[in-house]
């Protein structure tokens, strides 16, 4: 039965191209997918918070237990609150202890022993068939908070048809306009993968290839690609993604790109200068896990243009304890003169002192150091927490002036400083709670941020209250903007709808087209950010 | 036995070992808290006589009782914590606070209510660009004779300046202003006075720089990297934007890494004459040689409690965990001089270091990013003279037909004055856009005659020929001072820019 529905996904994972012929991307059906799981030492962690796998794939995880603890590894069915299934068996003890803490919960479908420090375990087993994240909990008490992660029960998806090639003989250092340039030879790629097989050509050539992709639904879908040298991705005619000029093949770049159902044209322009030849492209859905267009795969390549973030040393948390940690770097997000403020109970913000405004918020955990602490230290980090929320755009200030309120918001220009505000500093409070101070069109302002609730558990109402003193009078038509999107007024609060939905109390504000804005002027406007629930 | 006796009777030296560099100067590691890492960037010295400490990591230490005999009667105390990288750090006697040099402002922290920590942190000047790249690292110094600060900007990369500013040096005014104030930086280490209060930074090996160098910071001036020449732009006091190098200087394709075919046709000495603005390096702390990533500057104001060099300058490195000593000059208007080995074995790299008024030298740093012979991730140290005068080359100054040096104790006139001491040979550098470079033409003079001075104590060399624009790279292994030791380290490195006259 396993084999048939094996042969049977297998048979979905291929598809047919005009000419009759078999492509295959599936995983070839005979190996053992091996994945090394490890904990992480002095931290309450697994150092993957997530594996994919294909359904029915063979898989080995070698599971090693490095710190100075015990810990286990339990799988559960999709949808498991995997927490209060470890927080259950605490109300009987002793029975708990005498199973080594494996919770009895029929959702369970695969476990290690409880291993003590520095043992490791094999798990030897058949994906499930069914796709879906697999939730995976270390069920020694205290523990499944932090020590979880999933398991990515997802097909690969299909590939190319219909793939053809011009070649195209020239000395550039950018992708050309290749529609206005003629094609030395044309031909057919039977395999349908992008790659560059030329007998007679090593240098000073462009290959433009062309094909169908077909989209399983309506949705959005991401395209990687990579190349020595230029490559450039388009999808119906649209650039969706480029990594131009003359450059090795490490990078990755990704984009997204939403796509209705059916077949639609791909084409992936490259060019050669001299040196190394390489072309990579790769897709992924919804329902289907990052999948090579080409034959070539950089290392990593599984993990899309991630990959190069995946964080290479042991987290050094920033922690909050008593009273607010300041943390200056390059935030993500937050532009390049960020400053990081994690508030005592899990709320944290990032406040821009090149936009004068605040950029970021969250929950959760406030900065993890060891990308800039590390090495040469270059990045951007993002938060360490949770449900993090941009209310305004990327590194763009508060403060404007219009006639009409709904002006449409300006794109940061990295090559320009905003205009008419200075950044004169902060300064600590009794509580050490920094109070931010710049001027605008001459006049003082200070910016203040209070934290209540507790952002790092459900249900902890976490709050951020903004102060924003205005002490001097400012021109006639300036405004305070600090926020943008689709809001919605209701209950004398403004809701902003999306994938990360909460809501802003500020009095006197109103919507004004993609703005939420209140009339600025000498005084403090008070804004009150909640997450939903 | 009878022997051993014998010797002391006479008072004939023992068969010594040779002198060693800790005989004389004793390297002291501090412990640090350990809940941080202390990646000195930069220190200053506090009225009380206290240390203020600045790190990689964006914190403000003041170091108490680092001074001490007893290494453990160090204590630290976090003063602020949070900032963007701090490279340099100044006590400013007039208003007794704190001014921090961090990647892209230069911040005054005032500690309000005297609990010991900064509660108050202004923005004195935030006039340069940062656009994220890693490498653009920003140089502080302390208050200069007149009052201002000085801040050194590393390039984006190495190549080039995408963002106001980078790859110059800016000084910054007591009310704050911001004041264009030398073109042509690459990638600043360190930055720091000399005796007069002149203003120097030393540079990295890197494209147009075929070693790290001691440059001086002379307003106005083009300091050979013409990569951040753009903000000219915005610099009117400046003058003029200097013409290009040659573009025979440049890389086959600025885009690519092609060596340029054909050699390397560039040198310092002829573009200055086509570069009226380009000021030559002062020193070339020669690549390998004497360091790999040179760094702090410190110059020996103690008047004689750190050993007999009075004035002249320390000069840190950040890969080979040491200390070289530079004795300048002045010729024909531009600094020159002599750079010697002078003491090895800091635990890590070095970046930051100041002396006391007590003649030591506090320094630290860290081997994060490039690696650093002293093993250490990171440290803090001081150094300090034992109060034995360890025989060496004092000064090295240029004449019209060799060279003069003075020796730290008297010498022996018959290794001195014999020629065979000595050798010598002259070399430079490629000035070109291509990374770095070798010791290129290379020339062997003749040393002449060395002519022992009548205090016995100097010796004049006559060295043909003297080649403008080279390093003069002279070792002098087989002088001994009167008690028959060799001297503790044989070579200097002479940058002649310029031949005097008399």
């Amino acid at each position: 039965m396993r084999l048939l529905l094996l042969f049977l996904l297998a048979a979905a994972a291929l598809s047919l191209n005009a000419a009759g012929k078999v492509q295959s991307v599936a995983a070839d059906l005979g190996s053992v997918k091996i994945i090394r799981l490890k904990t992480l030492t002095a931290q309450m962690k697994y150092n993957e918070n997530e594996i994919s796998v294909r359904p029915g794939e063979k898989v080995k995880i070698v599971f090693e237990n490095g710190d100075d603890l015990p810990h286990n590894l339990v799988f559960c069915q999709p949808g498991t609150d995997t927490m209060t299934m470890a927080m259950k068996q605490m109300e009987k003890p002793e029975e708990a202890l005498k199973r080594q803490w494996l919770p009895d919960d029929k959702r369970i479908w695969l476990h290690s022993k409880m291993l003590n420090p520095h043992e490791k375990e094999e798990l030897i087993f058949t994906a499930p068939e069914k796709p879906g994240d697999y939730p995976y909990v270390c069920t020694f008490p205290g523990h499944a908070l932090t020590m979880n992660g999933k398991l990515k029960v997802i097909p690969m998806g299909q590939g190319l048809k219909d793939l053809k090639f011009a070649l195209f003989l020239g000395n550039w250092k950018m992708l050309p306009d290749f529609s206005k340039l003629k094609p030395h030879r044309e031909g057919v790629v039977p395999n349908h993968l992008i790659d560059i097989k030329l007998d007679d050509y090593k240098n000073e050539f462009g290959v433009v290839f062309t094909g169908k992709i077909h989209a399983p639904r309506k949705g959005s879908y991401r395209f990687y690609i990579a190349g020595d040298d230029g490559v450039r991705l388009l999808i119906d005619g649209k650039k969706v993604v480029e990594y131009d000029g003359i450059h090795p093949a490490g990078t990755i770049k990704e984009e997204a790109v939403q796509l209705t159902e059916g077949d639609h044209e791909l084409r992936y322009e490259y060019f050669q200068a001299g040196g190394q030849i390489a072309v990579f492209a790769a897709w992924k859905g919804a329902n289907f896990d990052i999948t090579p267009l080409s034959s070539w795969r950089p290392a990593g390549w599984e993990k899309g243009a991630k990959a190069k973030k995946k964080a290479e040393y042991a987290p050094i948390p920033i922690v909050v304890a008593a009273e607010p940690v300041i943390y200056r770097n390059f935030i993500q997000g937050a532009g390049n003169r960020a400053i990081g403020v994690g508030y005592p109970g899990g709320i944290n913000i990032a406040w821009s002192a090149e936009s004068m405004n605040l950029a970021l918020l969250w929950k959760g955990a406030f900065m993890d150091a060891s990308l800039h602490w590390n090495s040469r230290g270059g990045g951007y980090q993002s938060p360490m927490g949770y449900d993090v929320l941009k209310p305004t755009g990327e590194v763009t200030p508060a403060f404007f002036i219009a006639e009409k309120p709904d002006a449409v918001w300006p794109v940061w220009d990295k090559t320009k400083r905003y205009e008419g505000f200075v950044w004169k500093g902060y300064t600590l409070d009794a509580k050490r709670s920094p109070t931010f101070r710049y001027t605008w069109q001459g006049v003082e302002i200070e910016e203040s941020f209070s934290a209540s609730g507790d952002g790092n558990k459900p249900g902890g109402h976490p709050t951020l209250v903004r102060r924003i003193q205005i002490k001097g009078d400012l021109p006639a038509n300036s405004w305070c903007r600090f926020g943008v999107g689709a809001f919605e007024r209701k209950d004398g609060r403004f809701l902003a709808k999306g994938a990360l939905p909460y809501s802003i109390v500020a009095e006197g504000a109103l919507i004004a087209g993609q703005n939420l804005v209140i009339p600025a002027k000498l005084g403090t406007l008070t804004i009150t950010y909640q997450w939903a629930q | 036995m009878k022997h051993f006796s014998l010797c002391l009777a006479f008072g004939l030296p023992l068969m010594a070992a040779d002198p060693v560099e800790s005989d004389f100067y004793k390297i002291t590691t501090f412990e640090t808290p350990k809940e941080t890492a202390m990646e000195v960037g930069a220190i200053d010295l506090l009225p009380d006589g206290r240390l203020i400490m600045g790190t990689r990591r964006g914190e403000i230490w003041t170091v108490s009782g680092a001074g001490s005999s007893d290494p453990s009667a160090v204590s630290y105390k976090l003063f602020a914590s949070g900032l963007h990288e701090v490279l340099g750090i100044a006590y400013n006697p007039k208003d007794k606070n704190i001014y921090a040099t961090t990647r892209y402002e230069i911040t005054r922290l005032q500690d309000v209510d005297g609990d010991g920590r900064a509660d108050v942190f202004d923005n004195v000047s935030d006039a340069w660009g940062v656009s994220g790249d890693y490498h653009e690292y920003a140089i502080g110094s302390r208050f200069d004779k007149a009052g201002d600060l000085w801040v050194t900007l590393c390039l984006t990369g190495s190549f080039s300046s995408v963002t106001p500013f980078r790859g110059w040096a800016l000084r910054i005014k007591p009310d704050g202003t911001m004041v264009p104030t030398c073109s042509g930086i690459r990638s600043p280490g360190g930055l720091g006075f000399d005796a007069e209060g002149e203003v120097y930074y030393a540079d990295n090996q890197g494209p147009w720089h075929g070693s790290c160098t001691l440059q001086h910071l002379v307003p106005g001036s083009f300091q050979g990297h013409p990569g951040g020449n753009e903000w000219y732009a915005l610099a009117p006091n400046m003058g003029g934007r200097p013409i290009d190098p040659s573009p025979e200087n440049y890389q086959g394709d600025n885009k690519r890494r092609e060596a340029r075919q054909g050699g390397d046709p560039g040198r310092m000495v002829k573009e200055r004459q086509r570069i009226k603005q380009l000021l030559p390096p002062a020193v070339y702390l020669v690549h390998g040689k004497i360091g790999n990533s040179a760094s702090a500057i410190i110059c020996d104001t103690s008047a004689g409690k750190f050993g007999p060099f009075m004035n002249q300058l320390f000069i840190a490195d950040q890969s080979h965990s040491n200390l070289s000593r530079v004795f300048l000059e002045t010729v024909n208007g531009i600094k020159q001089g002599v750079v010697f080995p002078f003491r090895l074995g800091f635990a890590s790299g070095l970046i930051g270091g100041r002396m006391d008024g007590e003649g030591r030298i506090f320094t630290g740093g860290s081997d994060r990013g490039w690696g650093a012979r002293g093993g250490k991730p990171y440290c803090f140290e001081k150094c300090e003279w034992t109060g034995k005068t360890p025989f060496e080359v004092h000064e090295m100054r240029a004449k019209p037909d060799g060279f003069e040096l003075t020796f730290t104790q008297p010498i022996d006139p018959k290794t001195a004055g014999d020629l065979k001491s000595y050798s010598m040979r002259e070399f430079t550098y490629a000035y070109r856009e291509a990374y770095g470079g070798d010791e290129i033409d290379e020339i062997l003079p003749t040393i002449i005659a060395a002519e022992v001075g009548a205090e016995g104590q100097s010796v004049r060399l006559k060295i043909s020929p003297l080649t403008k624009g080279h390093i003069h790279e002279l070792h002098f292994e087989g002088v001994r001072n009167r008690a028959g030791h060799p001297l503790l380290h044989t070579v200097g490195y002479y940058t002649l820019n310029e031949i005097p006259a008399k």
